[in-house]
């Protein structure tokens, strides 16, 4: 039995370190195991040199750092597999549920929010981190991950710029505008000239930065986060003004013809809650659009800006508010138009007489607001509202009008 | 005959912690020695086998580590935690069923018939 001594031991244990192991518990275990060997084996008289030598090469194929190698795969091979399963779990679960939510969301069928809100949740805070840290590994330069940590954060901002955007949550221009100008100032750029220089990616290179500039491009056009803007010209304003004046007038024509009739006092305040209602909502949207509560030929020369901006912008702050005004004021221009129409055809007993459309489909006006509502743009709806607003007073005023020439004629 | 080391890999795990639990403590050397004396020297464990599996079983969780100072080296000692016990039993059993299996599958007669 041999006895070593401590400058043996560390001989072998400055050996182990030399030929590449670096865990401590692992030199540490090698270190014991081959003392133990020695030990046992060697003469007492023996040659410590030769016989460790011999033995240490017993311990592995190639190079001894073979067995840290070895260990570090074991260690890290369990997590990989799970995550890589996390990873494709989620990923699936998420599409999944997304590709539902968009469906019910077309369907206008409840929980179709919540399912959009678990799919971005889950994509954007579990698959693709997993996604970045199991493919951050394979790649090799510090460029590389850098360009991989700018795709997944990209990623992540977009989807959550998707998500606020729906869920009419503020900042959502802010996010995807913010992805936008990383994607057209850094990622871009950074994995067009990584991947030119590699021959064998070039022509991929190329066409993926060409499509990802597409892609931004449209985005940006969705995102609409920059409403162009336009002069009102003064011969606009004066025609707008002009319409303003004239909805005034005949409103008080119409008044004046009616007011001592008092059989129509309900269809003249009808007319009236019209239109108040149609004056408020024409203030509210030019004071957000112009600042000024209405148009008059004041404004000439001012320099009134207009943009292309989206009534929903608008509405989408105050909703419930708007939508009540706006499905009060439908219903009540539908009783008016029917009214209108069964009066003048109970006046005249012809059923032709300028027939509303209204009264075969009914969503037709309806669609009208739903227009104004959701896809026009601010000054649009101002300029619909107006026409609206027109149209029920001089269907009224032609009704009263029918009504008194009618009565004065001898029967 | 020794076993080729392709047959030794698949249930080192399991000689490991059936080790352990007969044995209560060990070292890496002491398992290598204990294996080469049950089995005649048919099955002998190698280094670069034996310490990659057992850092992966402690960092599981199945065993826990104790050290002892021998001189100017330290010791590792290896015992099963709880969890490995129960992963002992489920893995002979499992092994016991392999088995069973293989020597229908590959028509194994006993020796002694």
């Amino acid at each position: 039995m041999y006895q070593l001594s401590d400058k043996q031991i560390d001989y072998i244990f400055d050996d182990i370190s030399a030929r590449g192991v670096e865990m401590e518990s692992l030199q540490q275990n090698l270190l014991d195991h081959i003392c133990c060997i020695i030990e046992q084996n060697l003469e007492a008289n023996g040659d410590f040199e030769n016989f460790y030598q011999k033995t240490i090469k017993t311990f592995y194929k190639d190079a001894l750092w073979e067995i840290e190698e070895e260990t570090i795969l074991l260690l890290t091979f369990k997590n990989y597999y799970t995550m890589k399963k996390i990873m494709i779990i989620s990923g699936t679960f998420s599409a999944v549920v997304m590709s539902i939510g968009i469906f019910f969301k077309f369907m206008h069928w409840p929980g179709a929010a919540l399912c959009i809100l678990l799919g971005i949740v889950i994509s954007s805070l579990v698959f693709l981190p997993l996604l970045f840290t199991l493919k951050a590994k394979e790649k090799q330069t510090i460029k590389d991950k850098l360009i991989l940590g700018l795709a997944t954060f990209s990623g992540i901002l977009i989807s959550s710029a998707v998500l606020f955007k729906i869920m009419h949550w503020p900042g959502a221009n802010m996010m995807g505008l913010t992805f936008v100008i990383i994607m057209l100032v850094l990622y871009i750029p950074l994995y067009f000239f990584s991947g030119i220089k590699n021959p064998e990616a070039k022509v991929n290179t190329i066409v993926t930065t060409i499509i990802m500039i597409m892609g931004c491009g449209l985005f940006l056009t969705l995102v609409n986060s920059r409403p162009t803007t336009r002069n009102l010209s003064d011969s606009e304003i004066e025609y707008l003004a002009n319409d303003e004046v004239m909805i005034k007038n005949e409103s008080e024509k119409l008044n004046k013809i009616a007011g001592s009739d008092t059989s129509l006092t309900k269809s003249i305040a009808r007319a009236e809650e019209i239109y108040k209602i149609c004056e408020e909502l024409k203030a509210d949207i030019l004071e957000y659009e112009i600042g000024y509560k209405s148009i008059t030929t004041d404004l000439k020369g001012k320099n009134i800006l207009v943009s292309n901006a989206l009534v929903n912008n608008l509405f989408g702050s105050n909703r419930e508010l708007y939508e009540k005004k706006i499905s009060r004021l439908d219903k009540l221009i539908q009783e008016q138009r029917i009214y209108c129409w069964l009066e003048k055809v109970r006046l005249t007993k012809k059923e032709e007489v300028s027939r509303p459309q209204i009264l075969f489909n009914s969503s037709v006006l309806f669609n009208d607001f739903d227009f104004i509502y959701y896809n026009n743009t601010v000054f649009g709806a101002y300029k619909n509202i107006s026409d609206v607003q027109l149209n029920s007073i001089e269907d009224l005023k032609e009704f009263v009008e029918l009504k008194q020439l009618l009565n004065k004629q001898p029967s | 005959m020794i076993y080729s080391s392709e047959l030794i890999k698949g249930t080192l795990k399991t000689i490991v912690l059936k080790l352990l639990a007969d044995n209560k403590k060990m070292y890496g050397y002491e398992i290598t020695q204990r294996v080469k004396e049950l089995t005649l020297d048919k099955i002998q464990i190698t280094e670069g086998a034996l310490y990659p599996t057992l850092h992966a079983l402690e960092s599981d969780g199945l065993v826990t580590t104790e050290t002892e100072f021998i001189g100017k080296r330290v010791r590792k000692y290896y015992s099963l935690s709880p969890s490995g016990k129960n992963k002992t039993k489920e893995k002979v059993s499992e092994l016991a069923d392999f088995m069973d299996t293989m020597k229908f599958l590959l028509d194994i007669k006993p020796k002694t018939a």
